[in-house]
């Protein structure tokens, strides 16, 4: 009656949502509850949790064009992030201070995240059922490779390069002055003393994601889901399969191109050198937590994954710290994530690969 | 039949691995034996320290104690001999050669230098004392120096 | 039908199934005189190495044998050694017993992790690698759990100099002087001023007849079988899933080994990074030595750490010398061996492609021709 009909519909949710999901949502909340008794403002919180779903929200959108296409997880997001770094730097080096410089870091890098996202997408077309070792790797690469060019690259925007030698760009480069918080302040509603929400960046992300539901919904899009769920299906409708997971690629490196920009103007900081190495980690268990597979993936994992995700970031060592006076934060971090992608790597999905 | 066996072969296996983990516990134990010269109390009597003493334990190097001088030598297991070689009044030297066994779970042993020329022939607890490092000098942070080999560079944090 | 290849053609073969090491070889003949490095020090340079790493490369040949690819999860094994070594240097145990002691004790911790990595791989077949990897990250949270907050609370720890000033967990170096350079001083013998730590290199060696026998016995055929075929190994008869757990628990505990003597090479343990860096350059190492995802053998082993570790000293040398600046060099390093293995496993999987097609090829005109 009622009481079974709940119970079945309860273990429907829980096998459709899956058990570790629940488990990381529930802890979150907990987490929000325990905020006030352990003497840390809720509001703050949530501004906090916000403010870091804007920053990371584009670039968890970028692994969803590559889940789609059947290409798997985007471990190789720094190499989007890379073609970022250089229209950042590159920006700022034509040195036009104020908001413009942001449109023109985007203007920037999307050449280059074009020609990186190519060569990438050709990469994982010669290398179907290798894609995630390989695009990791890939990853790595890229960022040492650029190690090396950040010191030799001819840089000499005196913010940016090494004071000393002049020569040679620095690890960290503050974008003050030119594109700092430019999205966050943007339209930002102050509700309380303590919830600030930075209205600017969520539109920002709320525009991109709007686009790429969209193109989802176009022939192109439903083409490109087509590959990933059925390849040869897809072949046999006449679909060029590689063209398909080729502009794939290339969405998600421009994407995650975006993504690190708009990270980068509410952090206040570019990373060069070494920062983006393990970029790609927290963006593929934040869509997992939101409920995708390494061949599934919405706007709505997006969504959700970001926040839980963010969330458990941002809470657990305020919470944590004032409650059991330790900071473990660090160490759940990382069970958390990488066990979701643990979680993910072992599900029985596809009968294909 | 065929189980059993093989159960009882792996259990055997461990147990000899125990026992061979318990002997390599006895023969690597390191301790510290300190070797003092300090004024000694032993049963009501004061005994003076000597003016000049060499000690060695166990085939170690010797080394000189002057009055209220302290040194110490590091040893591996729980039997060892200390030797203490010394001019006595009538100026001749002399030397003494006692075994002592060391506590297992005793990290610092001291030998009173004193006590055991005094007592050359006595038992061990006379002039062997089990001693406990104060808490400054063990929770004192060396130099937290972090020796890498060069492929530090291929990881960073996480 | 065989082909009869020509000189020219076996040639092209062998470049293009050695591409690696050839790369390699390449890159040190430019880099070393570059460097400036006298060929003395690079010979005493590389014995120590060889030393300190070969024990833990081999340990990635068996599942590889087993058709589980780069084993990543070797991390988990060196987690359990450095725990086992935490343990003895508490304890105060010293020299060979000390290690061995260290060794004892690690090594039911890395049969447990073996099994869990073994079975958590069974779940993810065809994945093994990024799993693997995933794990290794994965299990350095639970270690820290352990390290950085069990040890000094719930798990005794008797030497106040081993724990953090706030009372519980490790602190980030723990002193191996104890264990240092023990069971290399063993037996050292010095040819032409080289020191030459001689009983490390005979465990070493033990190691490789210990492997060389493993492949022959059942155990070794079977791990083979389900390497080449899953389904035709099960067909006949392998515990296919029983034998690739096993493959990983004996990596792991040889991985555990193998830290240890690492360890005692170095002479001090850095107890929160270690564990991390030692996947990616044995792995790197293994590769460049020649081996591939799906092949590996003993002398890939020591090729290997020769090519890869001459490559890493003389690079920021010969940054400096060539460029000016050091910085350069390391990066470089840095670059060409995370790129070694970009490689290798591009050039596996586009052979693996090949191999297919060809396969499927010959089928069709097989079938071709009966028809």
């Amino acid at each position: 009656m009622n009481g079974a009909a709940v119970v079945s519909w309860g273990k429907r949710f829980v096998r459709s949502f899956g058990l570790p999901r629940i488990i990381i949502a529930l802890f979150l909340l907990s987490l929000f509850i325990l905020a006030p008794f352990a003497g840390v403002n809720v509001g703050t919180s949530l501004s906090d949790t916000l403010n870091r779903f804007g920053m990371n929200a584009i670039m968890v959108l970028a692994m969803v064009p590559m889940i789609h296409s059947g290409c798997g997880l985007n471990f190789g997001l720094p190499l989007g992030i890379i073609a970022g770094l250089l229209g950042a730097t590159i920006s700022l080096q034509v040195n036009i201070p104020g908001p413009a410089s942001f449109f023109l870091a985007i203007l920037f890098c999307t050449p280059f995240a074009l020609i990186l996202g190519w060569g990438y997408g050709a990469l994982l077309n010669r290398v179907k059922g290798g894609e995630m070792m390989i695009a990791t790797y890939v990853g790595f690469s890229s960022v040492a490779f650029m190690c090396i060019m950040w010191l030799l690259l001819p840089f000499n925007n005196p913010t940016m390069v090494w004071g000393f030698s002049g020569r040679g760009l620095r690890t960290t480069i503050s974008v003050e002055g030119y594109y700092l918080h430019v999205l966050n302040d943007f339209l930002s509603i102050q509700l309380t003393k303590h919830l600030v929400i930075p209205t600017g960046m969520l539109l920002f992300f709320a525009f991109f994601a709007f686009i790429i539901w969209a193109f989802l919904h176009t022939k192109t899009g439903t083409a490109m889901t087509a590959v990933g769920s059925n390849p040869v299906f897809a072949r046999a409708s006449g679909i060029n399969v590689d063209r398909i997971r080729t502009l794939s690629v290339v969405m998600s490196t421009w994407l995650g191109a975006v993504g690190i920009l708009v990270y980068q103007q509410s952090f206040g900081f570019i990373q060069l050198y070494m920062g983006p190495f393990y970029m790609a980690l927290p963006a593929v268990s934040a869509i997992l937590i939101g409920g995708a597979s390494v061949n599934k993936a919405s706007i709505l994992n997006v969504i959700i994954g970001t926040f839980l995700f963010q969330g458990i970031v941002t809470m657990t060592p305020s919470v944590m710290n004032s409650m059991i006076h330790t900071d473990m934060s660090e160490v759940i971090r990382i069970v958390v994530s990488n066990g979701m992608i643990l979680y993910a790597l072992t599900r029985k999905t596809e009968a294909a690969r | 039949m065929k189980m059993g066996r093989t159960l009882l072969i792996r259990l055997s296996a461990v147990l000899v691995i125990l026992i061979l983990s318990v002997v390599l516990f006895f023969i690597g134990k390191s301790h510290t034996v300190l070797v003092d010269n300090k004024t000694v109390t032993v049963e009501g009597r004061e005994i003076a320290p000597l003016k000049l003493v060499e000690v060695s334990v166990s085939k170690q190097g010797a080394l000189e104690l002057t009055p209220r001088d302290r040194d110490k030598f590091e040893v591996t297991g729980q039997k060892h001999r200390v030797t203490v070689t010394y001019t006595d009044d009538a100026w001749n030297e002399r030397t003494i050669t006692r075994s002592f066994t060391v506590p297992l779970m005793q990290d610092m042993v001291m030998v009173l230098v004193p006590a055991l020329v005094a007592h050359p022939e006595g038992e061990q607890a006379l002039w062997l004392e089990n001693y406990e490092a104060p808490t400054y000098a063990v929770t004192m942070s060396e130099s937290d120096e972090v020796v890498t080999d060069d492929m530090a560079g291929l990881i960073t944090g996480i | 039908m065989t082909l009869n290849a020509t000189k020219g053609q076996k040639l092209l073969r062998f470049l293009a199934n050695n591409t690696v090491p050839i790369l390699f070889l390449i890159i040190c003949a430019f880099g070393i005189p570059l460097s400036g490095y006298s060929a003395n020090y690079l010979v005493s340079e590389i014995i120590i190495r060889l030393v300190r790493n070969s024990f833990l490369i081999v340990s990635l040949l068996i599942p590889i044998l087993a058709g589980m690819g780069l084993n990543f999860g070797m991390t988990l094994g060196a987690m359990a050694g450095q725990i086992g070594l935490i343990f003895i240097s508490d304890w105060g145990i010293v020299g060979i017993p000390g290690m061995v002691l260290a060794m004892i004790i690690s090594t039911p911790i890395s049969m447990f992790l073996g099994w869990l990595c073994g079975k958590i791989l069974n779940m993810a077949k065809g994945r093994e690698m990024v799993t693997s990897y995933i794990i290794g990250f994965f299990m350095n949270g639970i270690y820290q759990l352990v390290v950085l907050y069990g040890m000094g609370a719930v798990i005794p720890i008797r030497s106040k100099s081993l724990v953090l000033p706030r009372g519980y967990g490790i602190r980030n170096t723990v002193n191996l002087i104890g264990i240092r350079k023990s069971l290399d001083n063993l037996l050292m013998i010095r040819i032409l001023g080289i020191p030459i730590p001689v009983a490390t290199f005979i465990l070493i060696a033990l190691l490789c007849l210990f492997v060389l026998w493993f492949k022959k016995t059942k155990l070794g055929q079977d791990m083979r079988a389900v390497g080449q075929d899953m389904e035709v190994a099960r067909a006949a008869g392998i515990p296919v899933e029983h034998t690739r757990i096993l493959s990983i628990v004996i990596s792991t505990v040889l991985a555990g080994y193998g830290m240890i003597i690492y360890l005692q090479n170095i002479g001090t343990l850095n107890t929160y990074n270690s564990h991390m860096q030692i996947g990616m350059f044995s792995v790197a190492a293994l590769l460049v030595g020649g081996a591939t995802v799906a092949k590996a053998n003993i002398r890939n082993v020591f090729l290997g750490v020769i090519l890869f570790h001459l490559m890493f000293i003389v690079s920021p040398m010969a940054g400096k010398n060539l460029i000016g600046q050091a910085q350069l060099g390391e990066y470089f390093r840095v670059f060409v061996s995370y790129g070694v293995i970009t490689i290798s496993l591009v050039l596996y999987e586009m052979r693996k492609k090949r191999e297919q097609a060809e396969a499927g090829l010959s089928l069709a005109a097989a079938q071709e021709v009966e028809a």
